[in-house]
């Protein structure tokens, strides 16, 4: 132990006195003392002591703190917040859908619960004991006692504040003189300077300025415009070593980094993409066609793009064409009650048939020509079709036979009865069902017994099938093209079944008929 | 009052055994407040010895290369790791348990033992603490970097986001463990900061610069060891060990839960928190072991961290090494109790499968090493245990290891069965992490107080308490281990 030098000279103009320090060598002499203090009915008192001194609360009459309570309240705290916490951001902010499993408060929720309740008792245990003791206090009267730097080692002091309602100065020091301390002093005023010193203000000036350079160069940069890129301080795999379509690449040639096919190869589904019986028209006649709408034709994919061809709503507008494949007339005479409605609804469109003008030979081979480039799906409000000119098969592929018939007529029951009805006007039960719910986005599905489809070819019939047309979804991924065919070919003799006449029944069964009427 | 201490002396006294009628002093040489004081102040007040120089310059060097490993990491991606199809949680996540199991030790100690009145921890409870930090530090390290981007690991964290528009999953165990581990470091980082508050007061008075002194005032936060905040701070104390009690042991059974909700054999099991616990318990004491006995011996501390301490920190390694071989050998019968055969393949895998050699030194270095400790020759003779201590830090990595990396590398299709090989950079990068640990521990010891001073303080005011009742019981003078005479009368005390 050094001895302890005194810090200021004991000038008669002492500063001002906050009361008397006593000091002990052991705790017992301290107890002694503070009952003393504490039965002559000061209460401002305190003691310092290196170690916490049992006993002493009740020595110096020190009430319990409060610090549990506040302890407590901000578990709760902690607790609830973690439910608010999970239940909003799992279940209503953001649900996750797992397993089924319900959302919000779930015994999942029980870990983030506990160590939230945990978190914030203890931060607000030490924040806490931090608060109520007064702390961080740099100054202090009793630090100005040299002697006072062994309360923090091996001395123990007691303290009588002068602002006890009771204080004397002189009774104070008679007292604690009685408990023969092993010094007596009087507590003064701290004199020293109490600004910070110059260089410590300016070196924390320069903190806070550097450190708030990182600050402004962020927010400049939230705030402002930059018409340079992007400032990549980590890649985050924005540069790959890979192409996208339509860059360019200097290992080829020909710059191009997506590569042709390779000749004398068939890539997978090739063997289809020129197949009639695929198709439903032959690739082979195209070039006979004289259509304007339809300039160059090729199936990338022949199942996947949805091929929009004349909805049925847009009939009305579609300008005659003379070939075998398509019959666009003016159908409102033709129309069944339903149908009418809708043409009267779409009557106001302009149809205008957009066939796509390639520009490059690469380009048309992406995208078939019969879309128009922004066809919409919605059917009842179609402004616009495209007019389709194929050269249809007329003959179907499969021959006509009562198994055939049979197959198509399954398949026509399972996929095709639920809209267009198991007769084939379209009046199947999901049509009368939206038609009794008011659907207004409901398009009627048209009845296959107007003029129109009585006259397309089975090839086109079979391309309906295959591609959808307006709400009508495509049945390839359900349907094989065999059974297709078949469906096409009931489709033939439903329509056959519902106009024809007398004559068309074989002359020794046409007895049975009108007998049986 | 009496002398400074006098040097120590292992024969003089032997405080490992309790003779009835008379207490063993829980430190040696006749201690005075005064001279604990001395005894602690003096590791950061005196020149540092020169194997602390070798250390730190050897332990730091390591540490850099570290750092600079994760910034090769962040700059090249995990693939410089093993970690590759099956086995993509390697050493990054053996690593994390490891160091976070090493944590455990600390808040054990400051609360567990405090709840207990274990008196004996208050020599022992600063340095532990600290560790715990230490150890924690470098777990959290470990998942950061290994997220892949580590510049966004604070997407772990729920904060409204503007670019990303959603919330943490609340119901996986890796979010529990962000606010387990979390929770964990930062309460143990306030409760080790708190309990130095008193002692660092103890630092700024005996000070001789202005600016050291300075420094620890505002360290302290200008404590004054007022009775009035004593009496805070004691309640806050208490408040603290309570909850960290309960949370000690959540940290590793949230750990555990990253492994036992999967679905993976030999992961799959509700043994894994109670037996991570203990495992972690084990591994910790066992570093206190390892850091403690040199340390002890390098800054002359051995009648504050006496025999006695050390004997009761190796009967807790005996006791959770049997434990964990206990839960060892529970995993091997619920693997046949079960009759499920992907159980039983992946423990019979475990222990004669591909891993075979890490299998057997988990289970020499855990299981076998601390039955040395039966004998209390071993338990009371420093160089075996600080060699037994050493076994078990081994063995505790390997645990993790075969945990982890046996159960992926085969599990239900042998058609995705692999074998891992770390790279060159799993194995700096372990070792690098000891060298974060070192240059924290060690720079603790050069700035901060080592030895919780106050509490060792109030051990011996309660002890000569006691001894001077029983004194007076017997009708006998003062004892001659009362370390410090009453001046005063003080019968109105009881």
């Amino acid at each position: 132990m050094s001895e302890p030098k005194p810090r200021k000279s004991q000038e008669p103009k002492a500063p001002r006195s906050f009361g008397w320090m006593a000091e002990f060598a052991d705790e017992h002499a301290l107890l002694d003392a503070a009952r003393k203090v504490r039965d002559s009915g000061y209460s401002r008192t305190d003691a310092f002591t290196p170690f916490p001194v049992h006993g002493i609360d009740e020595a110096l009459g020190i009430k319990p703190t409060i610090l549990p309570f506040i302890v407590l309240c901000a578990g709760l705290t902690g607790l609830s917040t973690a439910l608010l916490m999970q239940w909003w951001m799992n279940g209503i902010d953001y649900p996750y859908i797992i397993s089924g499993k319900p959302f919000g408060i779930t015994p999942a929720s029980i870990p983030v619960s506990f160590e939230l309740t945990i978190l914030f008792s203890a931060f607000t245990s030490v924040l806490g004991m931090i608060f109520l003791n007064g702390l961080p206090r740099f100054s202090n009267p009793v630090f100005t006692n040299p002697r006072f730097d062994r309360a923090t080692n091996d001395r123990f002091f007691l303290y009588v504040d002068a602002r006890d309602r009771y204080y004397n100065r002189d009774s104070v020091h008679e007292l604690l003189h009685s408990s023969r301390p092993e010094s007596l002093d009087e507590v003064l005023e701290d004199t020293t300077p109490a600004q910070l010193p110059r260089p410590i203000l300016l070196a924390a000036l320069l903190l806070v300025l550097t450190g708030l350079i990182p600050a402004m160069i962020v927010l400049n940069m939230r705030a402002g415009f930059s018409d340079l890129p992007r400032w990549h301080v980590f890649f985050d795999m924005d540069f790959q070593p890979k192409k996208k379509p339509q860059q360019t690449t200097t290992i080829f040639a020909d710059g191009r980094s997506m590569r042709p096919q390779v000749e004398g190869t068939i890539a997978r589904g090739q063997l289809t993409e020129q197949d009639p019986f695929y198709l439903g028209w032959d690739p082979d006649k195209l070039t006979m066609t004289e259509s304007n709408s339809v300039r160059f034709v090729t199936a990338q994919d022949p199942v996947e793009p949805p091929v929009k061809e004349e909805p049925a709503q847009t009939e009305a507008a579609q300008e005659p064409v003379k070939e075998e494949g398509k019959q666009e007339t003016g159908e409102k005479e033709n129309a069944t009650p339903e149908t009418a409605a809708v043409v009267e609804a779409a009557g106001q469109s302009t149809p205008v048939a957009t066939p796509v003008t390639p520009a490059t030979p690469e380009v048309a081979a992406q995208v078939p020509a019969v879309v128009p480039p922004s066809a919409p799906m919605d059917g009842a409000a179609a402004p616009a079709a495209a007019a389709l000119n194929l050269p249809w098969l007329a003959e179907l592929p499969i021959e006509a036979t009562e198994e055939h018939i049979q197959l198509g007529k399954t398949k026509f029951e399972i996929y095709c009865s639920a809209c267009h009805g198991y007769a084939g006007f379209g009046d199947g039960l999901v049509s009368k069902r939206a038609a009794s719910l008011l659907q207004d986005t409901w398009t009627p599905p048209t009845s296959l017994h107007i003029d129109r489809v009585q006259k397309q070819p089975v090839g086109q019939i079979f391309h309906t099938i295959t591609k959808g047309q307006g709400k009508m979804a495509s049945y390839a991924s359900s349907l094989t093209p065999k059974e297709r065919w078949a469906v096409v070919l009931y489709v033939k003799a439903l329509q056959r079944s519902r106009n024809a006449t007398i004559e068309d029944v074989p002359a020794d069964q046409r007895d049975r008929l009108t007998k049986a009427k | 009052m009496a002398t400074i201490a006098s040097s120590y002396n292992p024969r003089e006294i032997d405080n490992t055994v309790d003779i009835p009628g008379r207490r063993s002093p829980l430190i040696t040489g006749n201690q005075t407040y005064a001279s604990v004081t001395d005894i602690v102040c003096r590791v950061a007040e005196d020149a540092q010895p020169r194997l602390w120089w070798v250390l730190f310059g050897f332990s730091s060097v390591t540490a850099t290369m570290f750092l600079s490993l994760i910034a090769f990491l962040i700059y090249k991606g995990v693939g410089i790791w093993g970690n590759m199809n099956p086995v993509f949680w390697a050493w990054p996540i053996v690593n994390f348990v490891f160091w976070v199991g090493i944590g455990h030790a600390g808040t054990l100690i400051s609360a567990i033992l405090f709840l207990f009145r274990q008196n004996w921890r208050t020599s022992i409870n600063r340095a532990a603490e600290a560790m715990t930090i230490f150890a924690v530090v470098c777990a959290g390290i470990y998942p950061g970097i290994h997220v892949g981007r580590a510049w966004l690991a604070f997407w772990l964290l729920p904060y409204p986001s503007l670019n990303l528009w959603m919330w943490p999953q609340f119901r996986s165990p890796l979010l529990w463990d962000v606010f387990a581990v979390g929770t964990y470091a930062s309460t143990s980082l306030v409760f080790w900061y708190m309990g130095m508050i008193p002692d660092l007061a103890t630092y700024r008075d005996r000070s001789k610069s202005p600016i050291r002194r300075m420094i620890y005032g505002l360290l302290c936060l200008g404590w004054s060891g007022s009775s009035r905040h004593w009496l805070v701070y004691e309640k806050a104390y208490t408040l603290l060990a309570a909850l960290a009690t309960p949370l000690v042991l959540s940290v590793h059974t949230v750990v555990s839960f990253d492994f036992a909700v999967s679905q993976l054999p030999g992961w799959h099991t509700t043994i894994f928190p109670p037996y991570f616990v203990a495992g972690a318990i084990f591994s910790g004491f066992a570093m206190v072991v390892t850091l403690l006995v040199p340390m002890r011996s390098i800054y002359k501390l051995e009648n504050l961290i006496t025999l006695r301490h050390l004997d009761n920190m190796n009967k807790i390694i005996l006791a959770t090494g049997s434990l964990v071989g206990l839960a060892y050998g529970t995993e091997f019968f619920m693997a046949w109790y079960s009759q499920n055969q992907y159980e039983s393949f992946t423990f019979i895998n475990r222990a004669f499968g591909p891993y075979w050699w890490a299998y057997w030194i988990m289970v020499s270095c855990n299981v076998i090493s601390p039955q040395l400790f039966w004998f209390k020759w071993m338990r009371t003779n420093v160089v075996a245990m600080w060699v037994v201590s050493i076994f078990v830090n081994i063995g505790m990595w390997f645990e993790r290891f075969v945990i982890t990396v046996t159960s992926l590398s085969r599990d239900f299709l042998p058609s995705s069965w692999g074998y891992f090989n770390p790279t060159m950079f799993d194995g700096l990068m372990f070792f690098g992490s000891f060298g974060v640990f070192m240059t924290l521990f060690l720079l603790f010891c050069r700035y901060l107080p080592t030895i919780a001073i106050s509490e060792v303080k109030g051990v011996i005011a309660s002890s000569a308490h006691s001894e001077h009742l029983q004194a007076e019981l017997l009708g006998h003078g003062h004892s001659h281990a009362s370390g410090h005479h009453h001046a005063t009368s003080h019968d109105a005390v009881h």
